[in-house]
């Protein structure tokens, strides 16, 4: 009889711990818990409004965000997909709207932003519809936007200074770049901070756009051979020629992003192509403490500029990459368990509501019907130079690397190295990205 | 009526069938979809494969075009051959070291055995800053010391020493508790006996610690040995992507690689039966090889 009333009890326990999985998601009051992923992490700009503006929510709302965040990489675009493929995908995703979507939106594991309207007519009416991109699958909108971004070529001036080159400017080209790096190299500093190995986009993206120009840069080739093939040959062949010439870091096929990325802000690597995401990186590694802003050394800060990428053929330097590549998505999952859809919603609305996009769009666009004026006094100096940089600006571009997913840019990403050291042709890195294009 | 329930069996099929559907549906049954699935052509993961590869075994025929497959294969035996002679070889050194010594013997079990509970990912990047090109731990050392150019510990040249040390660094402490266990399991009156006789401790050592501790390091080989096909945390974690020019590649972080980051995952199936015939391949070798004595 005790062994039985044992077993009895021992059941109930595995069976309440059982239930208790079960019922994780939902918060113990009536709140709902709500879980969101983000690119608002690490050294992104905006990773510490994020945190803010999540807490405010929290607060306003009784809700709880479970945040699972992280800062954006190959690596992490494979977890966002491979969360959608295995069903455990968040209920609130800020993610990219080009190719790196098409997976789960072809899955129809998110909602789009008019079938959201049906039942939430005002869902993102502050924003301009048609600044919102549409998806590449089947042209309409998920993603609500938040801020835009751009790609631009961050510098340290003080090494410029001390190799005796000249600030660059709006007409610089790839010639002159090369003869600066030249005299950085002479000078003993390492010109470009980049990890070929690690995270080759930022040069992959302007090199290829180097032998295009805005009006066509957007085009997929064909193949390796046609003309806008030649062009993505030809300017993997450019960063080889820059890899050959020793202008990367020593380790830069070893390297991580992150380290390259402290040898620029140490005062040892003089040029940093890199998006507008990196502002706050730079600006936090000047602050003695990275989270109070107070800490800043403002003359450790005044050191970095920014400027445009160097320009070569039809592409202008201050032709740039940039726009609204990302936004908040709301999954099928979400949208389909009444407790979790109005939290989704709120918490969408909260996140691209005037005042909130107001903050983190800073010196880069946004999609807002209404930008709200922003204090200059706000900026620190190296977002007022990237005020400045930006006003200069003659187009921004779509990076053509969001239209080609994952997949097909492993043998030009994640091959960088064999590139660069020749153990692949550029042609055929190319030819094989494009045949795994081509076979999706 | 006493007797006869050790008679019935019934209870006890019904005490082993929880297990078995387990077994069947998370192990056996993953595992000959597996089979199938290397002959099909499925692009995503969470997907079923619809259409089987034209012709079906091309994932076997690129196994052998893929110059990384042999990479890896060469890696993950260099691995074992490591394991085998630092984890093993060390841990039977320090087992008899600490054998011997009088007082201190459960601090030393402790200090050695400390590195198995700490996570395999916290160690790579806990020895990724040891590693590491710009100020990490080694480079400063050997700057203090007066060289004046960096070393780039996941160049090409070294980068499996550098991915091979913190493996071998965290599993001597395995092998050692179960080899000084091994030693403690010697009657003492062998000691004495040959102590009487006149033997030195090195001659104690050799003639009686290692033979009769023969069978336990057959285990711990088997263990290294299978132990080390299996290794994948640690060096994706120090070398993702089997970085520097995919020449540290595992069979099981190249395994990983397609599955998850190219999304090849056919391939990634394919290489994942390729792991299981080594397995057993290598399992049946080291067994014979490793046979157990009978005293």
């Amino acid at each position: 009889m005790r062994k039985r009333m044992i077993a009895t009890m021992l059941a109930g326990i595995m069976l309440l711990s059982v239930t208790g999985c079960g019922k994780g998601g939902d918060g113990k009051d009536g709140s709902v818990e709500l879980n969101v992923t983000t690119t608002f992490a690490g050294e992104d700009t905006n990773a510490q409004n994020y945190k803010d503006a999540v807490k405010e929510w929290e607060k306003q709302t009784g809700n709880k965000v479970v945040d699972t965040s992280a800062s954006s990489s190959e690596t992490f675009k494979m977890r966002v997909a491979t969360d959608f493929e295995t069903g455990s995908e968040p209920d609130v995703l800020f993610y990219f709207n080009g190719a790196d979507a098409n997976s789960f939106i072809e899955a129809g594991k998110v909602v789009s932003i008019d079938e959201i309207r049906k039942e939430y007519p005002n869902y993102a009416k502050n924003m301009e519809d048609g600044k919102i991109p549409g998806s590449l699958v089947d042209g309409k909108k998920y993603a609500v936007p938040v801020n835009g971004f751009w790609e631009a070529m961050f510098f340290n001036t003080e090494i410029l200074e001390a190799a005796g080159v000249a600030i660059p400017g709006e007409n610089y080209t790839m010639e002159m770049f090369k003869k600066d790096c030249e005299k950085i190299k002479a000078a003993g500093f390492t010109p470009i901070a980049a990890a070929l190995g690690n995270t080759p986009h930022y040069w992959w993206e302007f090199a290829i756009f180097n032998h295009q120009s805005p009006s066509n840069h957007l085009e997929i080739p064909k193949n390796a051979d046609d003309a806008y093939g030649q062009a993505w040959v030809a300017g993997l062949n450019d960063i080889k020629e820059l890899y050959e010439l020793g202008y990367f870091p020593d380790n830069t096929l070893s390297a991580t992003d992150d380290e390259t990325f402290a040898m620029f802000t140490e005062g040892k690597a003089a040029f940093l192509i890199d998006g507008s995401w990196k502002v706050e990186g730079i600006v936090k590694s000047c602050q003695s403490d990275p989270d109070k802003p107070s800490t800043l050394d403002t003359k450790k800060l005044a050191k970095f500029d920014v400027t445009y990428v160097p320009g070569n053929g039809d592409r202008k330097a201050t032709d740039l990459v940039g726009g609204l590549s990302s936004g908040y998505y709301i999954t099928r999952k979400a949208w389909d368990d009444p407790e979790k859809r109005d939290a989704a919603i709120s918490f969408i609305e909260y996140m691209t509501s005037d005042s909130v996009v107001a903050v983190f769009a800073q010196h880069a666009a946004s999609a807002l019907n209404n930008t709200p004026e922003v204090d200059p006094a706000s900026f620190n100096d190296l977002q007022i130079k990237a005020m400045k940089m930006i006003a200069g600006v003659t187009s921004f571009t779509a990076a053509v690397q969001d239209l080609f997913p994952g997949e097909c840019r492993v043998s030009t990403f994640d091959g960088m190295p064999e590139i660069v050291t020749g153990k692949v042709s550029a042609k055929d890195a190319v030819a094989e990205g494009l045949a795994v294009y081509y076979k999706k | 009526m006493g007797a006869n329930i050790y008679r019935n069996k019934k209870p006890a099929f019904l005490f082993l069938l929880p297990a078995f559907l387990l077994m069947t549906l998370y192990l056996y049954y993953p595992f000959f979809k597996n089979i199938i699935n290397s002959f099909m052509d499925i692009r995503q993961l969470g997907t079923s494969g619809t259409t089987f590869n034209t012709p079906w075994y091309t994932n076997y025929i690129e196994m052998f075009r893929d110059p990384n497959v042999l990479t890896s294969i060469k890696n993950t035996l260099l691995m074992m051959l490591a394991t085998l002679v630092f984890q093993v070889g060390i841990a039977i050194i320090l087992a008899l070291m600490v054998d011997n010594i009088g007082r201190g013997k459960r601090f030393f079990k402790t200090v050695f055995f400390f590195p198995i509970v700490i996570s395999a990912t916290a160690l790579g990047l806990l020895f990724n800053l040891i590693f590491l090109y710009n100020k990490g731990m080694l480079n400063q050392l050997l700057e203090f010391f007066g060289k004046k150019t960096l070393t780039d510990w996941k160049s090409e040249g070294i980068a499996l020493f550098t991915m091979m040390l913190p493996v071998m660094w965290q599993y001597v402490g395995f092998y050692f508790v179960i080899l000084i266990t091994g030693l403690n399991n010697i009657s003492d009156e062998l000691y004495e006996a040959a102590k009487i006789d006149g033997a030195s401790t090195w001659q104690r050592v050799r003639y009686i610690s290692v033979p009769l501790l023969h069978n336990v390091i057959c285990t711990c080989s088997i263990l290294a040995v299978t132990g080390a096909l299996k290794v994948f945390d640690l060096p994706w974690t120090m070398f993702p992507k089997g970085m520097p020019l995919k020449s540290t590649f595992l069979t099981g972080t190249y395994m990983y690689y397609h599955t998850m980051e190219t999304k090849n995952v056919d391939y990634g199936s394919a290489l994942a039966v390729l792991i299981v015939v080594l397995g057993i391949v290598l399992s049946k070798i080291v067994n014979a090889v490793f046979r157990e004595k009978d005293y």
